[in-house]
């Protein structure tokens, strides 16, 4: 057996932290040095069919490591896809309650 | 020319493998690493296994995941993802599909493969996972759904699913995948 080396701590975060805009801030090397997994969020401007089809994928992705006892967290603020993801959540009773603050 | 990679999930979360099976924390660091510094736009797949058979999972080979059942959740899963590729291809983006050799859902080249596999797990994860040329699951139901396309896309498998996996030979690959600049 070679082990596992899985944190258990899976951060939800915007488009934007896997691709900053120019001489934006850098919070994946941090996410990535703390050690968390990313389950990132689509980009904006997405027809809305797509979008919704893949937050409701990440919903279920999010719910399975809650499920499962991960730590699970909200990069915070987020945008509009965190908000829709918060609602997909909440329509099956699902919450995650840590944030994790990326301003900028 | 822009370029777009879509990565499988696990390259990001390593927490979605399998039971015993993740290579580092969360990241794939080198991974990301080396695409950042080649300026592409990073974009993740989802996980196929993960919520279908959650995180405590086996190892399991494709002949084992090959249900009606899962070839469906894998077109949903990947309808959306087809269409983001489209509109990339359709932006005049290049585009890289990035899978896992040695996966059974997201293999490229090679994908998990046995056809008396089943039952109890009675074999270590790194001591006996036979592989066979083509992709995975996921990867095959993604190429069906983009169609012609594909020859507009360049798609390539990064093999941490296989026993013998040699991360600089991996990466070597990965790079010379997106550095290509003819598709296939």
């Amino acid at each position: 057996m070679r082990g596992d080396l899985r944190s258990r701590r899976v951060a939800v975060v915007t488009d934007s932290v896997l691709n900053p805009p120019a001489g934006g801030a850098d919070h994946l090397t941090p996410l990535t040095d703390g050690g968390w997994g990313l389950v990132v969020l689509p980009p904006s401007g997405l027809p809305a069919g797509t979008e919704r089809a893949m937050i409701a994928a990440i919903a279920d992705q999010v719910v399975t490591f809650l499920d499962d006892g991960y730590e699970v967290a909200l990069g915070w603020p987020g945008d509009e896809r965190t908000g829709r993801l918060i609602e997909a959540l909440s329509a099956i009773g699902r919450r995650v309650e840590r944030r994790i603050d990326l301003l900028d | 020319m822009r370029t777009v990679c879509y990565l499988a999930h696990c390259l990001l979360n390593a927490n979605a493998k399998v039971d015993e099976g993740a290579r580092c924390a969360g990241v794939s660091a080198p991974v990301v690493g080396l695409l950042r510094e080649h300026g592409a736009t990073i974009r993740q797949m989802p996980c196929p296994e993960l919520a279908f058979g959650g995180t405590r999972r086996f190892w399991a080979v494709r002949e084992q995941y090959d249900t009606p059942a899962f070839r469906s959740h894998c077109r949903t899963l990947a309808q959306p993802v087809a269409e983001q590729i489209r509109a990339d291809l359709g932006a005049g983006a290049r585009v890289v599909i990035i899978g896992i050799d040695g996966s059974p859902s997201m293999g490229v080249e090679l994908t998990a493969s046995a056809g008396d596999w089943g039952g109890r797990p009675d074999k270590p994860r790194d001591e006996d996972y036979p592989v066979t040329p083509g992709p995975g699951l996921f990867t095959e139901t993604l190429l069906d759904l983009l169609g012609g396309d594909v020859a507009r896309a360049r798609v390539v498998g990064i093999g941490q699913d296989l026993f013998d996996y040699d991360e600089p030979a991996e990466l070597a690959k990965l790079a010379a995948a997106v550095e290509d600049t003819g598709a296939r």
